[in-house]
C-alpha cells in the first residue's frame, strides 16, 4: 500500500463518510419504509 | 490540487508479496482487481451453466430435464448471478485495474476498504449460491420461484432459500457501496496534479457516474428486501394486502433500484469503448464534453422512470403518460453517445482487432436492442409485449452488447497491459465471430416467439413455438461454449505470448499507456504532472 500524507488520507475518509453517511439517509428515509413504519405503529395503537 | 505522494525507502513496501497472503491481505489496487476479474470469470461460468440448462429443458415442449419449481429457481439464479456476481464485479475489477493508472493515482483512495469491498462478495455468493441449493435438503422449504424482481406476495410465501437470497443481496449491495465510495474519492482526490474533472479519461467519468447511481439506488433496494425480510418473520405487512400492505409497493422499490442499475451495467462498458473506438480509429474521442453531458442526462433520467417496468399493474393514465415520455426522452441522450461513437470512427485509420470488433458489434447490437426499448417504452405495445419472449430478446439485446461485451472489449485491449503478453488475435477473432453468432441465433428468435405470444419464465410452451425454441437453444449452446475458448485465450495469454509494449495499441493514449507492460507492483509513486 503506497503512503499517503496525512493531509490527503483525513480529506479522503472525510469524503468517504460524507458519501457513506449520505447512502445510509438514503436506506433509512426511503419515505414508503416510513410509511409502512407509521401504519404499523398506527394499527398497533388503535388495536 | 493536493495530490502528493511521498517516495520513501522502506523496502518492504517495493516487494510483492508472495502465497495466499498476498491475496487475502490485499491492499494493491491490480491485485484486487485481478481477484474481482477471476471471480466475475467463475460467476460468468455458473451463471451461464444455468442458462445452457434453462434452454436446454426450452429445446422442445413438454417438461424433459428440470421440473417447474426447478426451472423457475434455475430462471431467478442466472439473473441474480450474472447481474452481481459476474458483470457488477467485472466492472468493479476493470475500474481497480484501471483508475489508479489512468488518474496517475498510486492506488485506490481507500486501499484496505478495497480489500474489504471484494472480500465481502465470496461470502455473498455462497449465499446466493445455497439460496438455490438450500431446497434440495430435507427441511429447506421451497424453491426460489420468484425470478430476480422477488416480488411479493409469493416471495412472502417461499421457503428458507428466500432468506439466504436477502442476505445475499445485502452483502452484495455493502460490497458494492463501499467499492462506490472508493471510486468516488479517489477520483475526486487522488488525481494527479493539473489533471481537471473535464481531462479525466472518459472510462473515469462513466464509474464516476456509476458509483454515484449505485450510492443512490442500492440502498433502496436494501430498504425493501428488508421490508420483505420483516414481512416474512417479524408480523409485519409492508407488501402483504392481507394485513393492509401493498405488494405494488415493492414492486415501485425494486425498480426504483433495478431500472438505475441497468445504467450502472452498462456505463463502464460505454467507457470501455470510449477509450477503444478512438485507439483503433486513430482519432481522439469525437465530443467529450457532450458524452459527459450524455451521460450525466442518461444518469438523471434514468433515474426517474422506473415504473416502465410496472405498466401492467394498473396505474393511472397521467403516471403511465409520464414515464413513457421520460422513457423516450432517455434514447436522445444514448443516441448521442451512439453518433458519437460512429463520429469518431469517421474517416480514422480504423483497424479491426478483437476489441474494436466487439465494439462495432455493441453499436450495431446495443442500438438494437435500444429499439426494442422503445417499443418496449410506448404503453399500449407494452401491454401485449408484457411478460413475453419479447423483453427476454430485448433485455439480452441491450445487457449483452451494452454490458458485457463491452467489458469482453475491455479484457481484450487491457489485456497486454495487465499480463505484459499480447494474446492470440486469431484466437480473439475466432472467440468474437462465435460469440457473436451464437448469442444472435440464441436471442434473435425471442423476439419472434414473444410478438407470437410465448410468455417468460415458463417451462413449456405450445408446439407451434418448436421450430424458433430449436433454433434458440442451438445458438445458446455455440454462445455457451464459445467462452470457453475465452477462458483459453485468457489462461495462454497469461502463461506466454509475444511481449506487449508499454504502449501496446498504435493508437493508445493515456496515462496508463506510459507504464510498462505489466506495470510493476506499485505505479505512480511520484504522481505525473498533466500540462
Amino acid at each position: 500500500m503506497s503512503e499517503q500524507t496525512s493531509e490527503l488520507r483525513k480529506k479522503n475518509i472525510v469524503v468517504a463518510l460524507l458519501l457513506a453517511a449520505f447512502a445510509l439517509l438514503v436506506f433509512f428515509t426511503s419515505i414508503p419504509f416510513w410509511t409502512g413504519i407509521f401504519r404499523i405503529v398506527g394499527n398497533q395503537a388503535g388495536g | 490540487m493536493s495530490t502528493t505522494t511521498l517516495t520513501h525507502d522502506d523496502a518492504h513496501h517495493h516487494e510483492t508479496p508472495t502465497g495466499w497472503r498476498r491475496w487475502l491481505y490485499s491492499t494493491n489496487h491490480k491485485d484486487i482487481g485481478t481477484l474481482y476479474l477471476l471471480f466475475a470469470l467463475t460467476m460468468l461460468f455458473l451463471g451461464g451453466a444455468s442458462a445452457m440448462v434453462i434452454r436446454a429443458e426450452l429445446f422442445m415442449p413438454g417438461i424433459q430435464l428440470v421440473d417447474p419449481d426447478l426451472y423457475n429457481n434455475l430462471v431467478t439464479n442466472h439473473a441474480l448471478i450474472m447481474i452481481f456476481g459476474a458483470v457488477m464485479p467485472a466492472a468493479a475489477g476493470l475500474a481497480n485495474w484501471m483508475i489508479p493508472m489512468m488518474i496517475g493515482a498510486p492506488d485506490m483512495a481507500l486501499p484496505r476498504m478495497n480489500n474489504l469491498s471484494f472480500w465481502i462478495l465470496p461470502a455473498a455468493a455462497t449465499m446466493l449460491i445455497l439460496s438455490f441449493v438450500v431446497p434440495f435438503f430435507p427441511g429447506g422449504g421451497t424453491q426460489i420461484n420468484t425470478g430476480w424482481t422477488l416480488y411479493p406476495p409469493l416471495s412472502i410465501q417461499v421457503g428458507m432459500s428466500m432468506d439466504f437470497l436477502i442476505f445475499a443481496i445485502h452483502l452484495l449491495g455493502a460490497s458494492s457501496i463501499l467499492a462506490s465510495i472508493n471510486i468516488i474519492v479517489t477520483l475526486l482526490n487522488m488525481r494527479a496534479p493539473g489533471m481537471k474533472l473535464m481531462q479525466m479519461p472518459m472510462f473515469c467519468w462513466t464509474w464516476l457516474v456509476t458509483a454515484f447511481l449505485l450510492i443512490l439506488v442500492v440502498p433502496v433496494l436494501a430498504g425493501g428486501v428488508t421490508m420483505l425480510l420483516f414481512d416474512r418473520h417479524f408480523g409485519t405487512s409492508f407488501f402483504d394486502a392481507a394485513g393492509g400492505g401493498d405488494p405494488v409497493l415493492f414492486q415501485h422499490l425494486f425498480w426504483f433500484f433495478g431500472h438505475p442499475e441497468v445504467y450502472i451495467l452498462l456505463l463502464p462498458s460505454i467507457g470501455v469503448l470510449s477509450h477503444v473506438i478512438p485507439t483503433f480509429s486513430r482519432k481522439p474521442l469525437f465530443g467529450y464534453n457532450s458524452m459527459v453531458g450524455a451521460m450525466l442526462a442518461v444518469a438523471t433520467i434514468g433515474m426517474v422512470v422506473w415504473a416502465h417496468h410496472q405498466y401492467t399493474v394498473g396505474m393511472s393514465l397521467g403516471a403511465v403518460t409520464y414515464f413513457m415520455i421520460g422513457t423516450i426522452i432517455i434514447s436522445i441522450p444514448v443516441g448521442l453517445m451512439i453518433f458519437n461513437f460512429i463520429a469518431t470512427m469517421w474517416r480514422g485509420a480504423m483497424t479491426f482487432e478483437t476489441p474494436m470488433l466487439f465494439a462495432i458489434a455493441i453499436i450495431l447490437m446495443f442500438t438494437f436492442g435500444g429499439l426494442s426499448g422503445v417499443m418496449l417504452a410506448v404503453v399500449p405495445a407494452d401491454m401485449q409485449y408484457h411478460d413475453s419472449m419479447f423483453v427476454v430478446a430485448h433485455f439480452h439485446y441491450v445487457l449483452m452488447p451494452g454490458a458485457v461485451f463491452g467489458l469482453f472489449a475491455g479484457v481484450f485491449y487491457w489485456l497486454p497491459k495487465w499480463t505484459g503478453h499480447m494474446y492470440d488475435e486469431r484466437l480473439g477473432k475466432i472467440f468474437f465471430w462465435t460469440n457473436i453468432v451464437g448469442f444472435n441465433i440464441t436471442f434473435f428468435p425471442q423476439h419472434f416467439l414473444g410478438l407470437a405470444g410465448m410468455p417468460r419464465r415458463i417451462i413449456d410452451y405450445n408446439v407451434m413455438f418448436t421450430e424458433f425454441n430449436v433454433l434458440s437453444s442451438f445458438g445458446a449452446m455455440i454462445f455457451g461454449f464459445s467462452h470457453l475458448l475465452l477462458l483459453y485465450i485468457v489462461i495462454s495469454t497469461i502463461r506466454g505470448g509475444q511481449k506487449a509494449k508499454a504502449r501496446a495499441w498504435e493508437g493508445a493514449d493515456g496515462l496508463e499507456w506510459e507504464l510498462d507492460s505489466p506495470p510493476t507492483f506499485h505505479t505512480w509513486e511520484v504522481a505525473p504532472t498533466i500540462k
